[in-house]
């Protein structure tokens, strides 16, 4: 089965706004997505400066093609969970 | 200094275990106009508040005697004339090393009373010849001159009597650790890394001087000071996007261009020199920690590191010392930053918009005031040699 590719942005404001604590999908992944997926860790994808929303959304994740504002652990692992579920329906 | 030699000077203190403050003082100072650097350790009669005063006061009137270059039996005279008379020796007393090295390598040691002073050339201690002077008003107080042209990688060390009778009590050490014993242990750690830096060393001996301490606590203030002769390291420190994008390219190309060290301190900024030299940068796993974003690799470049929040970090702990155990990109920076001699910031203005968010942490600063901050420490308590180009 294909690795569910998950970038989480460590530029500055994403990671003060949480994406620090996602980034412990690489250490200690829940066990039933542990081997499905692939973490890309990536610098600013400049996603808190091209956007129309007043204040920010960040921290952002891109779930394959799948953007999460103002991700959390939980959120993340929910929308992982959700895609591999579809690509085995 | 010189393009051709450079000092780094570090110190290292503990004090007498029980007291409040340091009854020895350090003293370092640099005269860029006159391409010179005065370093100085007094050790105060006593210890504790007494011998602080003693110290702070020793220190600052022989700098002031030294830099206004007077006559050094007329100046140690004045001293001993001002210093408060202990009320239970019935002396007033400091010790004092000082090192002057000024133009191109001459340095000269003043001395009277404390341990002498170390000399290390080609990984050997060598043993510098010294005049003897005494004034004729104190017979009994004699001050030892001696004159070094020094030479890159040359290391002058100064150690008060805490460290030469460290351990003394102590089984081990009947004796205390000596002067001896300094030196072999300072010559064991350059063997180990012949470029081991002014700040590392003064560390280490302070250290090991409060190992043999019994149950290791100090008897007496145990200080150290390192000058480390070399020539300049260089570093670049790229952070932040230009004003104009225009310039994206031109400090893109400074990057490979640079004859030193390169860092990056800003994840656009390494997106602009990823870009515009076609090279290819990668998110460095082992530096991972819940604080500070992680460290990037990038071809040609030593560092790449997130902006604001590292640098942030590096602030603080230029101010309250690197934690030595954790090895995040803020820990890299520093230290990249504390090995280097000359350091040439390049600051891009651009404000991020994203981070003028209120609702994001009061923590993040405007770039340009950080790095103001970061310089001038690194100017004034690390004597580098700092230059700011605002793009």
């Amino acid at each position: 089965m294909k690795k569910v590719v998950v970038k989480i942005c460590a530029g500055t404001s994403c990671f003060v706004m949480g994406a620090a604590q996602i980034q412990a999908l690489e250490f200690t992944p829940p066990e039933d997505i542990a081997d499905k997926i692939e973490l890309v860790e990536v610098r600013c994808m400049n996603l808190c400066k091209d956007t129309t929303a007043k204040y920010n959304r960040g921290p952002f994740v891109m779930v394959n093609d799948e953007l999460i504002e103002e991700a959390t652990f939980e959120k993340v692992v929910e929308k992982i969970r959700e895609v591999l579920k579809n690509q085995c329906d | 200094m010189s393009e051709s030699l450079f000092i780094e000077v570090s110190k290292e203190q503990c004090q007498k275990y029980g007291e409040d403050c340091f009854g020895d003082t350090v003293y370092t100072k640099k005269i860029p106009e006159e391409r010179r650097i005065i370093s100085i350790l007094s050790d105060g009669l006593g210890s504790g508040v007494k011998a602080n005063i003693l110290s702070s006061m020793t220190t600052r009137m022989a700098m002031k005697f030294v830099e206004s270059n007077m006559e050094l039996l007329r100046s140690s005279e004045v001293m001993m004339d001002a210093l408060p008379i202990c009320q239970i020796r019935k002396i007033s007393y400091a010790t004092f090393s000082i090192v002057d090295s000024e133009l191109e390598g001459k340095t000269r040691i003043f001395e009277m009373d404390n341990p002498s002073f170390i000399f290390i050339r080609d990984g050997k201690e060598v043993k510098v010849k010294s005049r003897e002077l005494s004034s004729p008003k104190w017979k009994e107080r004699t001050i030892n001159v001696s004159q070094i042209t020094t030479q890159p990688e040359d290391r002058i060390i100064l150690i008060s009597d805490g460290v030469s009778q460290a351990g003394l009590g102590n089984k081990l050490y009947p004796l205390g650790w000596q002067r001896s014993g300094c030196v072999d242990y300072i010559l064991k750690q350059i063997r180990k890394n012949p470029y081991i830096s002014a700040y590392d060393l003064a560390h280490g001996v302070v250290r090991e001087a409060l190992e043999k301490e019994v149950e290791k606590k100090a008897g007496d203030d145990i200080s150290c000071v390192v000058l480390y002769f070399r020539k300049p390291r260089k570093l670049l420190v790229l952070t932040g996007p230009p004003f104009d994008e225009d310039k994206d390219k031109e400090i893109a190309e400074m990057v490979s261009l640079y004859d030193g060290k390169t860092a990056i301190c800003g994840g656009t900024t390494a997106n602009i020199v990823e870009r515009e030299l076609c090279l290819k940068c990668e998110i460095d796993k082992t530096s991972f920690d819940e604080k500070i974003p992680m460290a990037s690799k990038m071809e040609g470049v030593d560092l790449v590191t997130e902006g604001i929040l590292t640098l942030t970090e590096v602030y603080r702990m230029l101010k309250e010392g690197i934690d030595k155990q954790k090895d995040n990109a803020a820990v890299r920076l520093a230290n990249l930053l504390l090995d280097s001699d000359k350091i040439d910031f390049v600051v891009g203005t651009k404000i991020n918009i994203a981070h003028q968010d209120p609702n994001l942490p009061m923590e993040l600063e405007i770039r340009r005031n950080i790095v103001k901050k970061i310089f001038r420490i690194l100017q004034d308590k690390y004597f580098k040699e700092i230059s700011v180009r605002y793009v």
